[in-house]
């Protein structure tokens, strides 16, 4: 047995768990950055070093940093805020239907898993240098795309955060 | 090295417990973050079949989700701001503005 993935699937499945159940946003926040630390670990491990350096950079320390910053703004001290839907029916509900698809997605994916052919790797794979060129020889239209996305992205955050709208 | 089926399994919990975690809340930051965890579910999975098939576009996709993903926590983020302004809650079951 795989000692590393084991140690870094319990810790993301852990703090995955903690996530979802933790009564306030913050700790949520945090059990997140755990989970993001963890997958950045199993990265590694399927030779992915550049995803890795994104997943901390990106994720852990950008995207996280802006939730927080919002939890900040948002979290009023005297709001008492129920964690869980009061409604017990949504509650049950919704815990029966997440389990039926995680069990759905488990079967559906092993079906696949058939068709795949375990190759070796070749030398160098996931070199930073490979995905460079491929993305500005055989993905050059979808990364400029991506470029405009984040532009667009950018000006509809500052529209929709000013005063009056 | 652990084989593909532990990574679709544990992809796939991690892609529950965000589903569960949407459903089941009401707090709007902790859905976004469910949210996000599905995301990162989706990605683990890229890049384990990318490995497992020893194709590089399986990495670049992943890096495209990410633009995506930052995208969608700016825009969404901002909403939910202009939303907190509006209702003074995070509740979701106040976000009722549009219900018939």
């Amino acid at each position: 047995m795989d000692y590393y993935f084991l140690l870094f699937a319990i810790m993301a499945v852990g703090a995955g768990i903690f996530t979802i159940t933790v009564k306030d946003a913050l700790p949520s926040a945090l059990g997140l950055l755990t989970v993001f630390i963890a997958l950045a670990a199993l990265y590694l491990h399927l030779n992915a070093p550049l995803i890795a350096i994104f997943q901390v950079s990106i994720y852990a320390g950008a995207i996280l940093v802006l939730v927080v910053f919002v939890i900040m703004l948002l979290i009023t001290p005297d709001e008492e805020l129920e964690s869980r839907q009061k409604n017990i029916s949504y509650r049950t509900l919704g815990a029966i239907l997440g389990a039926y698809l995680t069990v759905l997605l488990v079967i559906g994916v092993k079906g696949i898993n058939q068709l795949i052919v375990q190759k070796g790797l070749p030398e160098g794979f996931g070199h930073p240098s490979l995905i460079g060129t491929l993305f500005f020889k055989k993905y050059i239209v979808h990364f400029e795309m991506a470029s405009v996305l984040l532009l667009v992205a950018l000006i509809a955050a500052i529209y929709l955060a000013k005063k009056k709208i | 090295m652990a084989g593909i089926n532990e990574y679709i399994i544990l992809a796939s919990i991690l892609f529950g417990l965000g589903i569960i975690g949407f459903l089941t809340r009401r707090n709007a930051l902790i859905l976004f973050m469910s949210v996000e965890l599905m995301l990162n579910s989706v990605n683990l999975m890229l890049v384990a079949f990318s490995a497992s098939r020893a194709d590089m576009g399986g990495q670049v996709m992943v890096l495209f989700i990410f633009a995506v993903a930052a995208a969608e926590v700016a825009v969404g983020l901002a909403i939910l701001i202009c939303l907190f302004k509006h209702i003074k809650s995070v509740d979701i079951n106040k976000f009722d503005l549009l219900k018939w």
